[in-house]
């Protein structure tokens, strides 16, 4: 009753937030990240390829966190995943002609399979049995692709046509943001539907969520099957970006780039990873451009605020968020935060 | 008796894992008879190696609870170590050809990689897993998991920083005619670098089983509220299981350093192998640990052998996400529980 009153007092602009999942001030974080490359020092061509590199890690660890986050299985080969994504993409462009964005979508599905597989062979395990199985999935699908060279040229790595057909990063970037916005979407749709409930409940746990009636099998593969299927899409894009693919892009490194961000933005809340992306990723290239002479600061800085995360604040930035900006005492400013319904 | 003793043995080979014992060692000798004995002396040395590493993280598991993803890098630590202790001592030993240090200097370069490992260790404890065990609440699994991502992250760049990331690697311990066992030549090096493993092996075992502290790790990993209640000291436990169990890695770095040079990623593949064994074995098992690393390093060796260099990713993790789904548990059999059990 309570709800029905609410969304009759809400205002078409409003409900059209609450519809699209965004508050005003993520609108406005949103129209600033569009209007970004207009702004001086960022409308460089070196600094938006930055950019977008940030918007793909903030893409990544949305749909990493979708799985992180609520069913509580850290898919340590997602960055595998992504990569067969963007290596059936890339075939299929380089090998059968198609199209890149016809490529991409073919891309997702077969990073779909991979993920329906890995969700259906590690039911049988939980937590950190479940990380180390899509752990070892992902070397395995990284050693194959370094081994099968007749298909994939090994380490040499394929060349792949860009999406479009200019020098420019403008386009790239404001696809990447339409990427990063439509994840974002996605992701909290499925959420925010009974479906997210039975997602926190098996990963909260799960043998009261299977009490309660809720069949894991179902919820577990299926999620692994969706953040899956983003990852290959994503992985189609890195393809089809960088313009070179080598089986680097499918390392454990990498993944754990993509999990430091989603942990550091917080788990569980979907927008944490994107919203922290940005300023982090696009720092720690500063750090390692500026600071060239010492390589690999960059990482340990990397690493030194993931642990000082962990340790400190495991609850990440959103926790920050919600406990300490969320609830101003003044009425504008928390419709700026909030939205109208809370 | 001996009817009985062989029911026994017969009942045991129908188990998980007497059959995979038997089969390993089967294989094992048809290899060798079809390619040769030095089949059998690699897959005897990687193995030891192996055993240390495995025997680390399964302590570090079974005691502490914490899945460590960082192992890798105090087998790092230790092949460093051993490094800048046996360079000048070889330089001296280049002009004083008759000394002492011929013979007891690489023993000195190992038993500093174990001291250093087991520092290493300790700095760790006080600095990064303390901290989170006085803080965390709950999904302390996850959490120290991530914590040794960022560890790994961390150490792996500090090298690279401070040493630079060139191959830091000697010629050899001991200069000796190779030896030679029925037809194969096994260089000095590599027989003293298995048997070093076997003696740390063997006396960690009657450490853990005879004496009063090994008893107390031991209780500690069962029930750590029942271990406290009959006085023992939780803190000085976890620190000297801690220690112990990167000592072992480093040990293993240390010994190995003229077969795997020192660079910052050094650690990343005997960590892969070290987790194959964890999870073929089973948790908190040190004989499964033992022979579960052989098995492994049977399956690698065979793999490069008959498949080919590069595959020794894709085949032992394929394999083992096989037994993973009919055996989740490992061979040697823990408690693990999945979606379909009821």
């Amino acid at each position: 009753m309570d709800t029905i009153k609410n969304e009759l007092q809400m205002n078409s602009f409003d409900r059209v937030l609450d519809k699209l999942c965004l508050t005003p001030i993520g609108l406005a974080g949103l129209i600033l990240l569009l209007i970004l490359p207009f702004i001086p020092p960022f409308n460089q061509e070196y600094l938006l390829r930055w950019l977008i590199y940030c918007g793909f890690i903030a893409a990544m660890s949305v749909g990493f966190d979708f799985t992180a986050g609520f069913i509580n299985i850290v898919n340590f080969g997602y960055m595998a995943v992504a990569g067969t994504g963007g290596y059936t993409s890339a075939l299929l462009v380089l090998n059968a002609g198609l199209s890149p964005w016809i490529a991409m979508a073919a891309g997702g599905v077969s990073s779909a399979i991979l993920g329906l597989i890995i969700g259906m062979i590690s039911l049988r395990l939980r937590g950190i049995f479940a990380a180390c199985l899509s752990w070892f999935f992902g070397l395995a699908v990284m050693g194959l692709a370094i081994k099968m060279v007749w298909l994939t040229r090994g380490p040499l790595g394929l060349r792949t046509p860009r999406l479009f057909e200019t020098e420019s990063n403008f386009p790239f970037y404001f696809l990447i943001i339409i990427l990063v916005y439509l994840t974002y979407l996605v992701c909290k749709w499925v959420v925010r539907s009974k479906m997210g409930l039975a997602f926190q409940a098996i990963g909260q746990n799960m043998d009261a969520a299977r009490t309660s009636g809720i069949d894991p099998v179902f919820y577990r593969v299926f999620n692994f099957t969706m953040s899956c299927a983003i990852a290959g899409v994503l992985g189609g894009f890195y393809a089809h970006f960088y313009g070179i693919l080598t089986p680097d892009m499918m390392h454990t490194s990498k993944t754990v780039e993509v999990l430091a961000v989603a942990y550091i933005g917080g788990r569980g809340s979907l927008w944490g990873g994107a919203v922290i992306a940005f300023p982090f990723i696009f720092l720690m290239e500063i750090v390692r451009s500026t600071l060239s002479h010492l390589p690999g600061l960059n990482l340990v800085i990397y690493a030194l605020v993931l642990i000082l995360v962990m340790i400190y604040y495991p609850g990440g930035f959103s926790y920050f968020y919600d406990t300490h900006i969320r609830k101003p005492k003044n009425k504008a400013l928390r419709y700026v935060l909030n939205g109208r319904d809370v | 008796m001996s009817k009985n003793i062989l029911a026994d043995l017969l009942a045991w080979v129908r188990t998980a894992a007497g059959l995979s014992m038997v089969i390993a060692i089967v294989v094992a000798i048809a290899a060798t008879i079809h390619s040769g004995p030095y089949l059998l002396v690699n897959t005897v040395v990687t193995g030891g190696m192996l055993a240390l590493v495995a025997t680390g993280l399964t302590l570090m598991l079974g005691v502490l609870n914490i899945p460590m993803f960082a192992h890798g890098e105090y087998f790092m630590i230790g092949s460093l170590t051993a490094y800048y202790i046996f360079t000048p001592i070889s330089e001296f030993i280049l002009e004083h050809p008759e000394s002492w240090l011929v013979t007891f200097g690489p023993l000195l370069a190992i038993i500093g990689a174990l001291l250093g490992g087991a520092i290493a260790g300790a700095i760790s404890e006080k600095l990064v897993f303390g901290p989170l065990r006085r803080r965390s609440t709950d999904n302390w699994v996850m959490n120290s998991f991530l914590l040794t991502v960022g560890l790994s992250v961390l150490l792996i760049n500090l090298h690279q920083l401070i040493f630079g990331a060139d191959f830091k690697g000697i010629i050899g311990y001991w200069q000796g005619m190779p030896i030679s066992i029925a037809g194969a030549y096994i260089s000095l090096d590599r027989a003293l670098a298995f048997i070093i493993s076997a003696v740390i092996v063997v006396l960690f075992y009657l450490f853990m089983t005879y004496t009063r502290t090994g008893m107390a790790i031991r209780a500690v990993s069962q029930d750590i509220t029942g271990a406290e209640i009959v006085g023992i000291d939780i803190e000085k436990i976890v620190l000297l299981t801690i220690s112990l169990a990167c000592a072992l890695a480093a040990v293993s770095g240390g010994s190995l350093l003229f077969m795997i040079p020192s660079y910052p990623s050094v650690g990343l593949e005997p960590l892969y192998m070290a987790w194959f064994v964890v999870i073929l074995s089973g948790l908190g098992n040190i004989l499964g640990a033992v022979a579960g690393a052989f098995m492994v390093a049977l399956l690698k060796v065979i793999t490069v052998e008959y498949v080919g260099a590069g595959w020794d990713f894709v085949v032992p993790s394929a394999l083992i996400m096989l037994i993973l789904i009919f055996k989740p548990s490992g061979i040697f059999g823990s408690d693990v529980r999945g979606v379909l059990d009821k």
